[in-house]
């Protein structure tokens, strides 16, 4: 796949900038768009349980959010860094900005150093084929740095800095995530009740999502670097996809980080109880086989998440789905509105 | 990663990195020396092994000037005495926390079919893949027991394919990979772990030797592996010993 096939023109104003509970007073007060192989239809969330049966399974990701965003000190003078994904003690992988708004790449060195808090950080390899990502290790523990000084991941789309809990979902359990696991938030415990209410079941894994807007930079898709996140699909989990399957039911993925943790655990025989970290990147030439569908939100131009939604359910449904939303004023990104991709 | 969860892990009470030693053969260039510098940058103390002193030398100065403690010790490891001096080197280090078995012998290139590998050449090969490991990993079994440390033993997917003209580095890399999963029984009690890494195909010296006159620029430089070794800090050795990991793979699982 061609990185051209995967670009479309998105307006700016349709980005959503702060929580729509604020001016709605709900989270479940946005718009979704459901595709089906009939088309597209237009509803609002609360309508989820009407689009899924007695018996599908919603599979939501347990990774809580981190304040992941730090204030760094070195000789580019004050930045922020982004702590991406921790790999060991001290030993993460980070994305250094000047600001939230402005990216890299920065004019940074291998072995050169920052100060955060009250650690001293040294920059050690940039990331083989992402050199906006680099490998840092700390003289002391980060966690304690994050819960002091640690704000959440924002861009330059957000009004302000919000509170760490308008990044965590009703599922949100392990901290770990850079950047939300953002489907599953306008779930509210109303919306649960209604789906269990219907007969829909509920399980879930864990994927530490790192930091996001990967766009495609080489022409082959296939061929773009991605980054590993960990993840960890228990053996409960494992069982109640392959029994819904086996039923004849739906299994849904609730975000696309719970689809590159199931297809990491996929086997020929079925779902098995896995864990580590995965590399999977999931685009049509690596067809998706262990959901039949996605809740998710609206995903940028040239991103992997959009190859994804093209392994799901083919480009050219994705992108008359996209036109749909565009021309009827869906909202992109972590506050926006929602998106029931499915396939059967 | 001591705790249960492998997405939880507490700080663990190892060392800092400034104090912990890994010796690396065969790292002068190549994996060996990308691995080196990644740990050197992280401050770790090194322990280096290549067999020419030249290029050994050379890394090690640049090593040192990224501001890492190394000592180089040049010598061939299916040579007893050598041996003998690059575990002297780790004993003076007084701990080890990572010892990399990745110098490796490919035999002549371009490599002959099986049964036309000349058989001095075919020792050699079985002597630097499969001897020198076991023996390194007994000679410098004490400290890596006191510091509860990983043997990593470098392997190929020559080792499974049967690929015609590999069988010689192929049937040695296979009988590594038994060696690693026996010593990771035989050790399981003592905290000390033993891996096999395959880190995929290459673009390095081995590999252009393996395909001389060919085109190699298609693969990738040995820093794509850098995730990899930046995952296996984190895990305890126990945990993962006994494994057979692929650096450029889909996954890097900890069993259950």
């Amino acid at each position: 796949m061609n990185r051209q096939e995967l670009v479309f023109e998105q307006p700016r104003e349709l980005f959503a900038s702060s929580p729509v509970e604020l001016d709605r007073g709900s989270r479940d007060q946005v718009r979704l768009l459901v595709t089906t192989p009939a088309g597209n239809r237009h509803a609002t969330f609360v309508e989820l349980p009407r689009f899924l049966s007695a018996g599908d399974l919603l599979v939501a990701n347990e990774s809580a959010t981190l304040a992941a965003s730090l204030e760094a000190h070195g000789p580019a003078g004050t930045y922020t860094l982004d702590l991406s994904t921790r790999y060991a003690d001290g030993l993460w992988v980070a994305e250094p900005r000047w600001d939230p708004a402005h990216p890299g790449p920065m004019p940074i060195q291998p072995g050169e150093e920052a100060r955060v808090g009250d650690a001293t950080v040294r920059y050690v390899a940039p990331y083989p084929g992402i050199p906006r990502l680099w490998f840092i290790r700390s003289d002391r523990p980060l966690e304690p740095i994050l819960a002091e000084a640690g704000v959440p991941i924002h861009y330059g789309y957000v009004q302000k800095i919000w509170p760490l809990d308008a990044y965590q979902s009703m599922f949100s359990r392990v901290p770990g995530s850079a950047e939300m696991p953002s489907a599953a938030r306008p779930i509210t415990p109303r919306i649960e009740e209604a789906l269990e209410a219907a007969g829909v079941r509920f399980t879930s894994v864990v994927l530490h999502s790192g930091v996001s807007s990967l766009e495609i930079e080489t022409d082959s898709v296939e061929q773009q670097a991605v980054y590993p996140e960990p993840f960890q699909v228990s053996r409960s989990a494992a069982e109640m996809v392959n029994r819904t399957r086996e039923e004849g039911h739906r299994v849904v993925a609730i975000g696309t980080t719970v689809v590159r943790a199931l297809e990491s655990a996929w086997t020929p025989d079925g779902l098995r109880p896995r864990q580590g970290f995965t590399r999977l990147f999931v685009h049509p030439g690596n067809p998706v086989r262990s959901v039949d569908g996605l809740l998710t939100g609206f995903h940028d131009p040239v991103t992997s998440h959009l190859a994804m939604l093209a392994a799901l359910i083919g480009l050219p449904r994705v992108m008359a789905a996209y036109r749909e939303a565009i021309a009827n004023g869906y909202r992109w990104h972590e506050f926006g509105d929602s998106h029931l991709i499915l396939r059967k | 990663m001591e705790n249960s969860s492998v997405l939880d892990p507490a700080p663990s009470p190892k060392m800092a990195p400034t104090e912990r030693v890994a010796l690396i053969t065969g790292a002068s260039r190549g994996l060996g020396y990308t691995l080196a510098e990644f740990l050197a940058r992280q401050q770790w103390t090194l322990i280096l092994n290549a067999r020419h002193e030249n290029a050994l030398g050379t890394a090690a100065e640049r090593l040192r000037a990224a501001g890492a403690v190394v000592t180089a010790v040049p010598g061939d490891v299916a040579r007893p005495s050598d041996r003998r001096a690059i575990a002297a080197a780790a004993r003076r280090a007084g701990r080890l926390d990572l010892l990399v078995n990745n110098a490796s012998e490919l035999g002549p290139s371009p490599l002959p079919p099986l049964l036309e590998h000349p058989l001095p050449a075919l020792r050699r090969v079985f002597e630097v893949n499969v001897l020198a490991p076991i023996a390194l990993v007994r000679a410098c079994l004490r400290l890596l027991r006191s510091s509860r440390g990983l043997v990593v033993n470098v392997t190929s997917d020559a080792a499974r394919g049967g690929y015609p003209g590999w069988g010689g580095y192929g049937s040695s890399k296979a009988a590594l990979e038994l060696v690693s999963k026996t010593l990771a029984n035989e050790l399981r009690d003592s905290g000390v772990g033993v891996v096999a890494v395959d880190p995929g195909d290459l673009r390095t010296q081995m590999h252009q030797d393996a395909f001389p006159g060919q085109d190699i620029s298609d693969r990738p430089l040995p820093d794509v592996t850098l995730p990899f070794w930046a995952w296996l800090e984190g895990q305890d050795p126990s945990r993962v010993s006994g494994q057979r990991f692929e650096a450029q793979g889909t996954v890097w699982e900890v069993p259950a």
